[in-house]
Order: structure tokens, then sequence, then C-alpha cells
């Protein structure tokens, strides 16, 4: 059975693409069959996160055109045995796209036996963002804590209620899941930025993950290694308990409090 | 006034005919004049704008002209589409229950709109319901899902229960009562169709906006006793009241 996750947001800049590549490998790692879609037609960024983008030949526009097959146009992860990207095309536009296409790929998906399709929304409301929502089983909206970011995932997941194929067809809808990227307890602290809590409180949802701001997820889209992979890194682990709890296990959110003092500040109130 | 907005608008593709004509609501903004004189009416409409300026921008208005201590001619309202237009916002039709309105509005070329209650005549207090035999039958309208951004509710001729929230950037309304057990941080219209008895509960007010029978209320910022607490908003005569409901 394959399920098909959406990634998504409605604001640009928010953390899609990073997010799509650190879950896609995530859950890839734990020995599931993934591949992972970028839908931003004309704009083709997840090549480059995923750190193939020298080995693109064909990708999603063509499969759908019926100029390649799937498998020529699945690229191979290096790094996870059981990773595969299906690049979005760069001299397309939107308009490539059609349902009965995306439906056609998604349907061979499944009887390749992958477990997982994660499809790597763009931003908007329009025609990509539809597609690629439309036929998902769950959806994680990524969301910076900032009111802009806010607003739009709340239409998203308006969007998501009434305008994917679960929701017309009424067999349960889509599950939806939160993810905040950005986050700055620091900043929560002083009052700069929303809260995990301030942002359940609106949008209504449990949070999957916090993945906590950081250079390290700079530093890992240039050099095209997702940032799951850098060990090193909270955000590397906040993104692995978002992937557990997207498997179904339940762990405490991290990430989500100030640094404790050290000893020594603590003793003199620092 | 925000009057009520969709209806339900048949989906059926039509592949013969080049047009569909469909019936359906819409929202109006009433601007109710008591003078002709443009200029007077382009500073004080630029001022009222000012405070929720998207809210009015190219928004549909009909002209209400029965303020007037005298019928206007010709000229006169046409400079007064032309202040409106110059404030930012469209007029569409003039209201009727004036003297002279359909000469206006044949030399005007501009439609006069039937369901409106010009302001001038007395509101009663408590009024039946338009259509008392349609709206008393039928049960609420239950929503049990959050209502988004975007998204908007309409329980036509009967009353909306909300058992989510209603989000910043999503409109509930109903020809009768809405009543939403959650927080309401969107903009909620009761008695859609000019029932003037009709009211807005909520179990969490954070409300953008709140009509009752076409007299609304845009909430820049929640009064603080209000702010977060059940309340209910109800019509007394032109004005829009809203108190702490339970406690």
């Amino acid at each position: 059975m394959t399920e098909i996750i959406v990634v998504t947001s409605g604001k640009g800049g928010v953390g899609k693409t990073t997010t799509s590549a650190s879950l896609s490998c995530g859950l890839a790692r734990r020995g599931k069959k993934v591949a992972v879609i970028d839908f931003d037609i004309g704009l083709r960024n997840l090549d480059l996160i995923m750190g193939c983008e020298r080995r693109v030949v064909y990708d999603f526009v063509n499969v759908i055109q019926g100029d390649c097959t799937l498998k020529q146009a699945l690229i191979k992860d290096k790094r996870i045995e059981t990773l595969y990207v299906l690049a979005a095309s760069q001299t397309r536009d939107k308009d490539a796209l059609s349902p009965e296409g995306v439906r056609r790929v998604l349907d061979e998906l499944a009887a390749d036996g992958f477990d997982y399709v994660i499809c790597d929304s763009p931003a908007g409301i329009e025609k990509g963002a539809h597609l690629a929502m439309y036929f998902a089983d769950r959806a994680v909206v990524v969301v910076n804590p900032e009111v802009s970011s806010v607003r739009d995932s709340d239409r998203i997941l308006g969007l998501l209620a009434s305008k994917t194929q679960r929701a017309e067809q009424g067999n349960g809808g889509v599950k939806e899941h939160l993810l905040l990227t950005r986050y700055s307890p620091r900043r929560v602290a002083t009052g700069e930025m929303m809260s995990v809590n301030d942002v359940k409180e609106i949008l209504g949802l449990d949070v999957i993950g916090v993945v906590p701001e950081s250079t390290d997820v700079l530093s890992a889209s240039n050099a095209g290694v997702p940032v799951i992979l850098n060990e090193e890194s909270d955000a590397s682990r906040a993104y692995d308990d978002a992937v557990a709890r997207l498997l179904g296990e339940s762990l405490p959110l991290r990430f989500v409090d100030e640094q404790k003092k050290g000893f020594f500040a603590r003793l003199f109130g620092g | 006034m925000m009057m009520n907005k969709p209806a339900d608008i048949s989906r059926e593709p039509s592949r013969e005919s080049a047009i569909d004509i469909r019936f359906g609501q819409v929202g109006l903004v009433q601007v109710r004049i008591r003078t002709t004189d443009p200029g007077a009416i382009l500073d004080e409409l630029t001022g009222r704008i000012a405070t929720a300026p998207r809210f009015f921008e190219r928004t549909a208005v009909c002209l209400d002209l029965s303020g007037l201590e005298k019928s206007p001619d010709v000229a006169e309202v046409r400079g007064v589409i032309d202040a409106v237009k110059r404030a930012g916002m469209l007029s569409i039709g003039l209201t009727t229950g004036s003297l002279g309105v359909e000469a206006l509005s044949g030399a005007l070329q501009i439609p006069v709109l039937s369901h409106f209650r010009p302001q001038n005549q007395p509101v009663p207090v408590v009024q039946p319901a338009p259509q008392p035999a349609e709206s008393a039958g039928l049960p609420a309208l239950m929503h049990h899902q959050t209502v988004r951004s975007g998204q908007r509710v309409y329980a036509r001729n009967r009353d909306l229960v909300v058992t989510a929230m209603v989000s910043a950037g999503a409109e509930v309304m109903a020809d009768g009562c809405v009543h939403i057990y959650g927080p309401l941080r969107g903009r909620a219209m009761a008695g859609a169709r000019e029932d003037v008895t009709a009211r807005v509960f909520c179990h969490e007010f954070h409300a953008e906006l709140v009509s009752i029978a076409g007299v609304f209320r845009v909430f820049e910022t929640i009064p603080p006793d209000l702010a977060g607490k059940p309340v209910q908003a109800w019509l007394d005569g032109d004005k829009l009241n809203f108190s702490r409901i339970g406690g």
C-alpha cells in the first residue's frame, strides 16, 4: 500500500523542499522505498537539495508526456538504497502537468511497490500546488512561526479539506500534520516569534515536528546533502523525530525550549 | 451594509449554451447620503475607508438616497457616483424607497435594488422573519470542520452551527443565527436576509467583522473585555450590541 504525502505550505521560502528532502531520506533510511517528486515545474530545486542535479536527464514532465519511461526518469539516490528522486522540468511551466498524467505516474509508483511518495509542492495555491495535493493521503504543512505563514497555511488546510480527491470522495479526507521550521526558542522567549502553542491554537492541529532555526540547513542545501543526514545538527534530529512520528511513534517535542542555562549562570541568577 | 454572499450554485457544466444564468446573492455596502455635495461625500468616505482600507477596496455599493431632504436631479446623483468612485468604491445601484428613484434609475442606467430596507423608516425591533414558513421548519446547518481562511459557509433560511473554529479570513453566514462553539477569528454574518432578530454567538471572540441584518462592525482591535470570551451580538434598532455571555 503506497502512501502519498504532500509537503505544502502556501507561502514560499518556508522550507518545503528542505522538508521534502529530509523526510524522504529519513523514511528511506528506515528501510522504506521512497520516491520524492518535485512539483515545482519551471523552478526545479529539489534535485539541488538532494545533490543529484547533474544526473537529471529526464524529468516529471517528460514522463507525463510519454517522452520516456518512469524508470528512466527516476534518479536513484547514491547514499540511500531505497530512495528515488523525480525532478521537475526547468524549461516547462506548470501547465505541462495534467491531473491524468500525475495520476498515471502515482499509480505506476504504487505498482512498483513504493511505500511512500513525497510530493514537494510549489508555493501558492495554483495549479502546481493543487496537483501536488490532489492525490495525497496525508499532508505535512510546513509553517514558520510568523503570522503570514500561519495565515497561508490555514488557507492551504482549507484547500486540503475541500479540493483533494479524498475530500471529494468523502473517505475521511487528507490526514494533516503541522511541521514548524526556522523555530527559534530564544526569539519566542523574547516575544518576537510565535510559539509552538500559538501556532497550534490558531491552526487547530497537532505538530509533527519543530525544526530549530539552524545554519546547518543552509550549508546542507548548498552542499546538496539533505540536512537530516548531518548527524551533528539539531535540525537533523528534529527531522528524524518528525519521521518517527509520521510512522506512528510518539515522541516528546525537542528544541522548543530555550537551552538550559549552565550551572554557574543559574547559581548567580545570570 | 454587508449582505449575504453565495447561494447554492449548481456546478453542472453546460455544453450547449453560450452562457449560464445563475441566481446568487452578493455582498453589498450601502451608502446612505445626506448631501449631494461630492466634496463632502468624498472627504467622509475617504475618512471612513481609512479605518479598514482593504475591506472597501473596489467594493460594490448601493446608494441610498432616502436621507436627502429633496429628490436629487440626475446631475447631482452623477456627481455622487463619481465621488464614491474616487473613494475607491463602485456604485452599482440605487435603493428603493425614495421619491423619483425610478426616473433616476432610467436616466443613469443604473439598477434599483429592491431588497434594501431604507434606513429612514423606523426599524422594527422585533420583526417576524421574512419567510416564516420557510425558515421555521429547517433544522440548523451543522458544520463540524474548521472553517479555514478563504472558505465560506452559508446557511440559507436557517441557523448555522459551527462546532469547530472559524479562522481569520474565513466567513460564516446564515439567514438565521450563527452559533460558533469555538474561536471566531474571521467574519460572522447573521440575518443575512434582513432578519433583525438574528444573533451571533461564539465561544471565543476574536472576530474580524460581525454583521447582523446588514449592520456590521469591523474589529481592528478587539475590546479587551470581549477578547477570547464567549460573546453574543444582537441588533437593537440600528445599533449592533456585543456582550459577554455565560459569566
